[in-house]
């Protein structure tokens, strides 16, 4: 299924990671930084434990790498999170019949972080992949009943595409011109 | 009478008959839209079965909307959401410009949305000394072109790069370069900061949740998560019929939109949004707002109005404008009002008035290819029949209309007075004064009438002896009853040799050119009588068998709708048959096949009628032809050769001309093919390929030497 989702999600422009551990996803994400010569990242809706080790392998690879984490006062946005030139999101699940990556998020900071840099990095885990698009449906619904309020459910399939102007595909326009999906599967 | 009317319309057709290079990109994009569409239905499993279920969908969720409607409104209230019900455009305006104020909004960022449009919101937000600014590329090079778009998807698909640049040169007050890349960086540069400092977010949406009180937004770009997510406050203006159940008919709606738009299996952001998020942590969470507004403004006119109810399953996905074959010449700007296309004469008529989608509504040829792309299957040709019907109600038919609406009458006279009536046929001068008086276009070459008709000859004809196992009705239509008796006695003898006993009953002709131009109280007379007369022959085990396309089209898919469901029409519409599908099966069924080596060597193209298409798109005559050795390609631009039915024998420009250009690409590919014989079953786009390629265009029959 991981296979499906990545060969769907490349085929939508994006670019596929898998990797065995959140050490490894750490790394592979320090790695990005470092191959794109980013000056500051953003973080958003990842556990602490990840944080930690993004932080920690950011500081061997990229050492002078600006690291933004939650929370985000509210006062310094939507600047601070402009600043950053790459944005990493944890992912709820993903579907992989149509390479969608599907984030939840109730703070439109995280939204944000996956919107605004240049760069989009998911996070995902590898038993969070629905096989079938229609079969999402039981997840949606249950994510939406957790949250009685306010809640944003973005579906993301690749980075931010235009077709605009002579029907010629180019990428990046508002959003992201690189996305990036970062599979931890223990299997891998 | 009516036709100073039409003046700016036929100095429209006019300038893009002129100026080809503006319909060369909008075919080009069409047959994009077109072809992505087909790709991605490969991929999708089922494929068009999706049609079906969209269909269903939508059909239980306009008939349960009052109640939806209330279900999304207190769910969305529930999670915070404010929900405002807009009467009309005038009362949304008001809303947004109340709100606007009371924030003190200076800047309002947009991402694309066809309602906002409709209603025309940004001109009142202007006024008023707001920047409101589209940020979908494609909208936003429109605003600061100060056009309108050009096509629904793609609206900007007229400006070349050099000119883009040059647009965003003097919006920005430095050098653009006229590469793509440059200019992508120049925009993201632009629309940064005012993404950053708007205070509204203004979005449409394509779904509308009951289940949740949630929104779905579709975009490419990501401006829309920009929009919704940046500004303090967030307005969504949304129509109200695109508001659904559950959450699997969302899920359906945001796949079956970018499958029919882009062939897209999403896009590649869909936004489902409920309630208003803060944004970071700290005091200024309160200050965000999210508003909801529905939009009626004639939706629920149109949604008691059985004729026009069906416009409600619309999902904008712009598919119809993407087949429609005199759209492709003439474009958006002629072709509509805001709205533009097939759906367009019937949303223009819904919200905007029937008058302002009578003066564009001509332009359509009532091919009836919109309904067999759309992704809810409306019957848009049905619905555009009756905004025809309506204006004429209003403003009187064309003189033209009229002509060609009483083209069975012309023929039964042309029939009875043959020889003087062909002699006036082939008079140049004469043609000419035709022309001039009633509109018959004098560069076509038309079939002559017979004195002695198929009715009679059928009548004369001695009855077969050997065994009838099937009884058929025939049904014959105009053209081969007054001109061509001799290709439908061919029809009978083929089904008489396999076993059918053919009677030719009392009936009437099919009547479509009554639908085409809009005369329905005629076309729905004919209906009823036709069913009435036909039906009892189908309850006594009769199949009914019609040599002309068009004629089957109307029997087994306009007369059910006509009659509005009525049990005779149905009874007819379930035994309607097209010639060579029931050939075909006749000879499976009996055994008896043909001598496959008829036709070997032969290659053929075959070119569908347009009203073939949700009968079997001309498989039965391909199958006939290739069981007799011939080799037959189907040729085709995905659209009409133009004719429309009697459309192309109109003269001038809503007629003759912009058939010619419609049906250009395809006189094209047949030149091209190295086929020795056209080959199509419908009498009137034989006339035009024949006229138009020069090429031999034959009847399958005629093939055969049986005619």
């Amino acid at each position: 299924m991981a296979f499906d989702f990545a060969s769907r999600f490349e085929k939508l422009s994006g670019i596929v990671h898998r990797v065995g551990s959140e050490a490894a996803a750490a790394a592979t994400i320090a790695q990005i930084c470092q191959t794109s010569q980013a000056g500051c990242i953003a973080l958003a809706g990842l556990s602490s434990t990840l944080v930690a080790l993004i932080k920690e392998a950011c500081e061997q690879t990229c050492p002078e790498l600006s690291i933004l984490t939650e929370p985000y006062a509210a006062a310094d946005l939507p600047l601070a999170i402009d600043r950053a030139d790459i944005g990493v999101t944890g992912i709820s699940f993903a579907i992989a019949q149509s390479g969608t990556m599907v984030e939840v998020a109730d703070n439109d900071a995280l939204r944000l972080v996956s919107s605004l840099p240049r760069i989009h990095i998911g996070l995902l885990r590898a038993e969070d992949i629905i096989e079938h698009y229609h079969d999402s449906a039981g997840r949606i619904r249950a994510t939406i009943a957790d949250h009685p309020e306010n809640l944003v459910l973005s579906f993301i399939s690749g980075p931010s595409r235009t077709g605009d102007i002579e029907l010629k595909l180019t990428l990046g326009v508002h959003g992201p011109e690189e996305a990036h999906c970062v599979i931890i599967d223990a299997a891998a | 009478m009516t036709s100073q009317r039409y003046t700016s319309l036929y100095q429209s057709i006019e300038a893009a008959l002129e100026d080809h290079s503006k319909s060369d990109l909008l075919r080009g994009c069409m047959k994009r839209g077109r072809d992505t569409r087909a790709a991605a239905l490969e991929e999708l499993p089922g494929g068009v079965a999706f049609r079906g279920d969209v269909r269903a969908a939508k059909e239980r969720c306009i008939e349960a909307l009052p109640e939806l409607k209330q279900r999304f409104i207190d769910n969305a209230r529930k999670r915070g959401t404010i929900v405002y019900e807009a009467r009309d455009g005038a009362d949304a305006i008001a809303y947004c410009l109340n709100l606007a104020r009371h924030r003190g909004a200076r800047v309002i960022a947009k991402s694309k949305s066809l309602t906002t449009e409709e209603i025309d919101l940004n001109q009142p937000l202007i006024k008023a000394g707001i920047d409101v600014v589209e940020t979908d590329l494609g909208e936003l090079i429109i605003q600061l072109a100060g056009e309108k778009p050009f096509h629904l998807v793609f609206p900007s698909i007229h400006k070349m790069a050099p000119e883009v640049a040059e647009i965003f040169s003097r919006t920005t007050g430095q050098a653009v370069a006229d590469d793509i890349p440059s200019i992508m960086k120049v925009v993201r540069t632009y629309l940064r900061p005012i993404f950053l400092k708007a205070e509204i977010g203004l979005t449409g949406a394509n779904v509308g949740i009951a289940e949740t009180g949630g929104i779905c937004i579709e975009t490419n770009e990501g401006n829309a998560r920009l929009v919704s997510s940046l500004g303090s406050c967030h307005i969504c203006l949304i129509g109200m019929e695109k508001i659904v159940e559950t959450i699997e008919d969302a899920l359906l709606m945001v796949l079956a939109h970018p499958v029919s738009a882009s062939g897209q299996l999403p896009t590649n952001y869909v936004t489902w949004m409920h309630g208003r998020s803060p944004l970071g942590e700290g005091a200024a969470a309160e200050e965000r707002e999210s508003h909801i507004i529905i939009l009626d403004n004639g939706r629920t006119a149109m949604r008691g109005d059985a004729d026009m109810r069906e416009a409600l399953y619309c999902i904008r996905c712009g598919a119809c404008m993407n087949i429609c074959p005199t759209y492709g010449v003439v474009g958006g700007h002629t072709f509509g009002y805001i709205y533009p296309g097939p759906m367009g004469i019937c949303w223009t008529a819904g919200v905007h008035g029937l008058e302002r989608a009578g003066d564009f509504a001509q332009l359509c040829i009532s091919c009836g290819l919109c309904k067999e792309i759309c992704p809810a299957k409306i019957n848009m040709p049905h619905m555009i029949a009756e905004i025809k019907h309506r204006d004429a109600a209003a403003n009187g038919h064309l003189l033209v209309n009229r002509v060609m609406m009483g083209a069975d009458r012309a023929a039964r006279l042309g029939s009875a007075t043959a020889p003087l009536a062909n002699a006036v046929l082939a008079s140049k001068p004469l043609r000419a004064l035709l022309e001039k008086t009633i509109g018959l276009a004098a560069e076509r070459t038309l079939p002559p009438f017979v004195a002695s008709t198929f009715m009679r000859r059928f009548a004369k004809r001695p009855k077969p002896t050997f065994e009838l196992i099937r009884n058929v009705v025939f049904f014959v239509d105009v053209y081969a009853n007054y001109n061509n008796p001799d290709l439908g006695l061919a029809a009978v003898d083929a089904l008489e040799r396999l076993g059918c006993k053919v009677i030719v009953p009392n009936q009437e002709v099919s009547g479509y050119p009554y639908i085409a131009y809009g005369g329905m109280d005629q076309a729905r007379r004919i209906a009823r009588r036709n069913s009435s007369k036909l039906a009892p022959w189908v309850r006594r085990g009769y199949d009914v068998v019609a040599i002309e396309p068009t004629a089957a089209y109307a029997l087994a898919v306009s007369y059910p709708v006509l009659t509005r469901g009525s049990e005779e029409a149905r009874l007819l519409s379930e035994h309607t048959f097209e010639l060579f599908e029931y050939l075909n099966r006749l000879e499976d069924e009996t055994g008896q096949s043909p001598d496959p080596e008829l036709l070997t060597g032969r290659r053929l193209g075959f070119h569908c009628a347009c009203h073939q298409r949700p009968l079997g798109g001309g498989r039965g005559a391909v199958d006939w032809l290739r069981r007799r050795g011939a080799a037959v390609e189907l040729i085709e631009t995905g659209t009409c050769c133009g004719m429309g039915g009697t459309f192309g024998l109109k003269g001038g420009l809503l007629g003759y001309d912009l058939s010619q250009a419609v049906g250009q690409p395809l006189f094209d590919l047949f030149s091209a093919s190295g086929v020795d014989a056209i080959v199509t079953e419908s009498s009137v786009c034989s006339i035009q390929l024949a006229e138009g390629t020069a090429m031999r265009v034959y009847h399958p029959l005629e093939l055969l030497n049986l005619v």
